[in-house]
């Protein structure tokens, strides 16, 4: 079983129908990568799986479990699922510790004396164990992130969603947030990213999933995704990308 | 002009800062409770409550408090519930401070981006727990200095009570007035301790603006 499987999902905002009926698996420990252009429905289709949108037909399942918004268990489900955002969301009044802390000691999963340990502990992963007293504020966009893939990280998440990490970075500022995001996938975590990163696509990704017009369109390995595209929509988007 | 009259009075001067104080915290703390528990409510879901916290809103931003304090004072004991002058006016000054409240801190929930919500929710944090922890602290810093002001205002307000007799500063200006004749002295007296006491709430509001509110602001 898929940790991931969505099933003909559909999804509309309004009269745009954004998802037009998806389907996907996801396996453990892969590297999926969604690509394609904007209004494809990627983003959408990322905040399905976590319940942030409400899918209006199909299932979506995460570890045998039936993914919705109304489900008994949410808040528990949430915990094992992180999702880093492309404005990372760091809360602005709480230093780096804190904002990394505050859900695990909330929702009793570590206690108040190892906060601190787990904070520089998960710090160290994303090369940021200085900035444990930092406010947000002081932190560059690259650094701002990493502390917010940190923050997941706290909570021991058996499944990382990435709606375009980098694409709120300045040019320079990218590729220390992939580095990290590299080393994840390095240690076996189970990723969905939706990114404009041809190049980590390319070089990460076990699989490239190509969105369009809220159909999953073409999927396969990277290297025969780029240098075989079958449909002519993927090879303009790839031309379009370069 | 003559000052030296008003010397013997000065306790029953000081006993009536104490009760202007006593009212302005008491019913800014009730006040800020109703602010909080309206602003929620105004940001919810259920259409009777909406309903009826905008209509007290409108109630009591758009009459005389002094008349809301004379309903709470002389009407309600009619239906059963008879308060004494001072508790009449914290209940009717409460009210009056909550119904600006509710707005402002609306505002300053409001403006608390949606993103926010929703990078708590992803933790695996309830409804409370965001709220508390996340949209809470920074809409109270955005609405703090609105807050304050009014807050001043309602200090200012409290010499309304003195019309059901409460033995706060400004009734106890009358009083003395009428002992020693002595108007000019009397109200520049009171005018300036309730000067002083507006500028010396500005300067603490200040300090615990500093120490309450100590993240960066966004650039």
């Amino acid at each position: 079983m898929a940790l991931v499987e969505i099933r003909d999902v559909r999804k509309t905002f309004g009269k745009v129908e954004v998802l037009k009926g998806v389907s996907l698996d996801v396996e453990e420990g892969e590297i999926v990568t969604i690509i394609g252009r904007s209004g494809s429905g990627k983003s959408t289709l990322l905040r399905c799986i976590n319940a942030l949108e409400s899918v209006d037909s199909g299932e979506i399942w995460v570890e045998g479990q039936k993914v919705h918004a109304k489900m008994s268990d949410l808040k528990k489900f949430r915990q094992r699922v992180g999702i880093v955002f492309q404005a990372f969301n760091l809360f602005p009044h709480l230093k780096v510790e804190r904002n990394i802390t505050l859900a695990p000691l909330l929702t009793g999963r570590i206690e108040k004396a190892k906060a601190r340990a787990l904070a520089e502990d998960v710090l160290t992963r994303v090369g940021l164990a200085d900035k444990i007293d930092a406010w947000p504020e002081q932190l560059s966009g690259g650094q701002q992130q990493r502390v917010a893939i940190a923050r997941c990280l706290a909570m021991a998440p058996h499944l990382m969603l990435f709606d375009e990490v980098t694409s709120a970075l300045d040019p320079e500022l990218v590729g220390e947030v992939l580095k990290v995001m590299e080393a994840m996938a390095e240690q076996g975590m189970t990723m969905i990213l939706v990114t404009h990163e041809m190049g980590f696509a390319r070089n990460v990704a076990d699989r490239i999933v190509f969105m369009h017009q809220g159909r999953v369109w073409e999927q396969g390995p990277p290297a025969k995704l780029f240098a075989n595209p079958e449909t002519p929509e993927l090879a303009s988007f790839i031309a379009s990308a370069k | 002009m003559n000052f030296l009259p008003l010397w013997r009075y000065q306790n029953q001067l000081i006993d009536g800062a104490i009760v202007t104080l006593e009212l302005t915290v008491i019913s800014a703390l009730a006040g800020l409770v109703i602010g909080i528990a309206g602003a929620v409510a105004l940001n919810g879901r259920i259409t009777s409550l909406r309903w009826l916290v905008r209509g007290y809103i409108e109630l009591f931003r758009n009459t005389p408090s002094l008349i809301q304090i004379f309903i709470v004072f002389f009407v309600l004991p009619n239906f059963g519930l008879k308060l004494p002058a001072l508790e009449a006016a914290a209940v009717a000054l409460s009210l009056y401070f909550g119904a600006y409240s509710v707005e402002i801190i609306r505002a300053g929930l409001d403006s608390i981006p949606r993103s926010q919500v929703e990078a708590g929710q992803c933790l695996g944090l309830s409804g409370w727990q965001v709220f508390r922890h996340i949209i809470l602290p920074p809409a109270l810093r955005n609405a703090y200095p609105a807050v304050t002001s009014q807050f001043v205002l309602l200090l200012l307000g409290t010499s309304l009570a003195s019309q059901v007799a409460t033995d706060e500063l400004f009734h106890v200006a009358g009083f003395i007035e009428s002992r020693t004749y002595r108007s000019f002295e009397v109200y520049a007296v009171i005018c300036a301790v309730y000067f002083a006491m507006a500028m010396s709430f500005k300067a603490l509001f200040a300090i615990i603006g500093l120490a309450a509110f100590r993240w960066p602001r966004r650039r």
